[in-house]
């Protein structure tokens, strides 16, 4: 029977994969939102794994989140330099980093922060070393730049155009593992040079929104390339947008998050929390997607139906005579049940790899574009998506076949 | 080899207030032969229909020794004809894309009956209808290569009957008479039944007896002494 099924594709190859096409797409096309929505979730979820707590000032939690974990360029507002300091001396915290944002180079965000922020987020380097002096800057993975490079930094955020700070620059002494974040791409550099290119520091500017690229009022400094690293916030420090805090327990991540969030001028979330309201709108937008998916896959089905009940009628004269000549009618309904169940299950395991690559296709240019590695990967319940399809197409492929089953071979041959 | 006896057979079609065949009685002997003529519309269709087990008649009975194929289900029918009857059409009803070895093999494997046997058999009467290439493509055949497949396979299950249906009529002479010497010639070496319906003279006039068909009932029952 397979070899008659076999020879009988091979001799109608066109409208075969034609089929297989049709399959194949509407399937990819399902496969390739769930799979998407996972990695984004995914990708997420693990960008955002060390980012215990973000302490910023009050305004926008997701936005608090969305320019600290994924470094997307936004204006934050500040909070006291204070709150840096007295994180750094609470029991409870096992460090705490100031994040400080502003500049660019080439497209990659320039972040001010600390040693402890590097060491605690980053699995070690992958060549040079850790910044020691002010000048100097370590790169993540992703970022186009050898070491011994020289980074002069724009002013305002990637992608915005700015005026460079001419008398400063960067060079670059270490270059970081990957670790599949939005930090992949960025320059990271010691938090006083930020503050002092700015202008803050020694001055006390600490109500100015340095973000707000394009504002003529800027108090420009410079950096001093061989100035020593101070990590030292114990007091003076200026305004901040948000520091990272990596408390000592579960308890006192809490505990922390309690006190900085009732205390006027500043606002502590869990990113990870953050995350799941926004996973709940991306599984809004999931479901909406799987049933445009669903309504494409309907109308193939509904196309195959009438292409598998059109080409029956067409073959009467044939399967009436494989009747005639003896075959029994099982295998004649088996026939035209597996030549559709083929097509289908050929269709389906090649929509599974059409949609695998096709969100592997779109990973790599989110990926590309943010730094942040989404995994794209199968799951059980992608299993059981397939073994419903081909359920589904079983179920309806007996249509056709049961249409043979039951034509009279007299009078399909008489015609 | 089986013998054949109708009695008291008749089949209508709706909207017809006559039967399109009806026969009283009629007997063929175990490995008898026998030719059908008509003008169309006869009943000769019908007629094979009816000994082949495709169609129930109205009433009465179609006795193959012992099996009265009337009284089978469709799907009874079915068994009993690929065990029984070798069917040959005007139609070769070859499957294009099939080597001629896999046409002969057809039925019986999707019936689950090719045995190794039985594979071995396809190839002797492939040979033995004057095929040497067993591996042919049928759409390459000519229509007379292609009807001597079609011999072949109703052969193959060794059937007590062979049933021909108008064999010869899309062939030109010379394959025609090929096809009829070929059907003559393995009824006889297999022991089988031979029914044939035709036109052809040539072909009829080798078979032992001849009855006529007009308008659904035999008008004509002749024996004929020059058969063979």
């Amino acid at each position: 029977m397979i070899r008659f099924v076999l020879a009988d594709l091979r001799r109608l190859w066109a409208a075969s994969l034609v089929i297989v096409l049709l399959v194949a797409l509407a399937t990819a096309l399902g496969v390739a939102v769930t799979l998407q929505e996972r990695a984004l979730r995914l990708g997420s979820a693990r960008a955002a794994d060390k980012f215990d707590l973000i302490v910023g000032a009050p305004g926008s939690e997701t936005q608090l989140v969305l320019s600290s974990v994924f470094l997307q360029p936004a204006a934050l507002p500040l909070m006291s330099g204070d709150v840096l300091t007295r994180l750094t001396a609470d029991r409870r915290v096992a460090w705490a980093a100031p994040i400080g944002f502003g500049d660019n180079f080439s497209g990659y965000p320039i972040v001010g922060t600390t040693t402890a922020l590097v060491k605690g987020t980053t699995t070690g380097f992958t060549g040079g070393r850790m910044f020691a002096l002010e000048g100097e800057a370590v790169v993540g993975s992703g970022v186009d730049l050898a070491i011994g490079a020289e980074v002069k930094p724009m002013h305002g955020a990637a992608g915005e155009g700015g005026e460079t700070h001419a008398d400063s620059a960067y060079t670059v002494v270490g270059k970081l593992q990957p670790t599949g974040t939005a930090w992949d791409r960025a320059i990271l550099v010691p938090i006083q040079a930020v503050w002092h290119i700015h202008g803050l520091g020694e001055d006390h500017h600490e109500d100015e929104a340095h973000e707000e690229a394009g504002g003529e009022e800027h108090h420009h400094g410079h950096i001093d390339a061989d100035a020593p690293l101070v990590e030292d916030f114990s007091h003076d420090v200026p305004g901040l947008p948000a520091v990272l805090v990596k408390p000592k327990t579960i308890a006192d991540a809490y505990a922390l998050r309690q006190a900085y969030r009732a205390e006027g001028g500043t606002r502590a979330v869990f990113p990870a929390e953050v995350l799941t309201s926004l996973y709940a709108t991306l599984g809004d937008a999931r479901t909406v997607l799987m049933y445009v998916a669903y309504g494409a896959q309907a109308l193939v089905a509904a196309a195959l139906m009438l292409i598998a009940v059109i080409h029956v009628a067409q073959r009467r004269r044939q399967i009436g005579a494989l009747r005639a000549f003896g075959a029994p009618r099982l295998a004649v309904f088996g026939i035209v049940w597996l030549e559709l169940l083929l097509l289908v299950g050929i269709g389906v395991g090649a929509g599974f790899a059409v949609g695998y690559g096709a969100a592997e296709f779109l990973a790599g240019l989110f990926t590309a574009q943010s730094g942040v590695r989404l995994p794209v990967e199968f799951s059980h319940s992608d299993a059981l998506m397939a073994a419903a399809f081909l359920a589904v197409a079983a179920l309806m492929a007996a249509l056709p076949a049961a249409l043979a089953y039951r034509q009279s071979p007299v009078e399909a041959l008489r015609a | 080899m089986l013998p054949l006896a109708l009695s008291d057979v008749a089949i209508s079609f709706p909207g017809l207030a006559e039967p399109v065949l009806a026969i009283d009685a009629l007997s063929i002997p175990a490995g008898g032969r026998l030719a059908v003529t008509g003008a169309s519309g006869s009943g000769k269709s019908t007629f094979v229909n009816l000994i082949s087990g495709l169609t129930r008649p109205d009433r009465g009975t179609i006795a193959w020794r012992d099996t009265d194929i009337a009284t089978l289900s469709e799907s009874g029918r079915d068994r009993w004809r690929a065990a029984n009857v070798g069917l040959v059409m005007q139609e070769f009803h070859l499957f294009p894309g099939l080597a001629a070895i896999d046409n002969v093999l057809l039925p019986a494997r999707l019936a689950h009956a090719a045995t190794a046997e039985v594979k071995t058999r396809a190839l002797d009467l492939l040979a033995r209808v004057g095929l040497s290439r067993p591996g042919q493509s049928v759409e390459t055949m000519s229509r007379g290569e292609m009807q001597r497949v079609a011999v072949a396979r109703a052969l193959l299950r060794r059937p007590g009957v062979i049933i021909a249906d108008e064999p010869t009529a899309s062939l030109d002479a010379e394959a025609g008479a090929e096809v009829g010497r070929l059907l003559i010639e393995l009824a006889d070496q297999e022991g089988a039944t031979l029914i044939v319906v035709s036109h052809d003279e040539r072909l009829t006039e080798r078979l032992g007896r001849r009855i006529r068909l007009a308008a659904g009932r035999v008008v004509s029952d002749t024996a004929l002494e020059a058969a063979r």
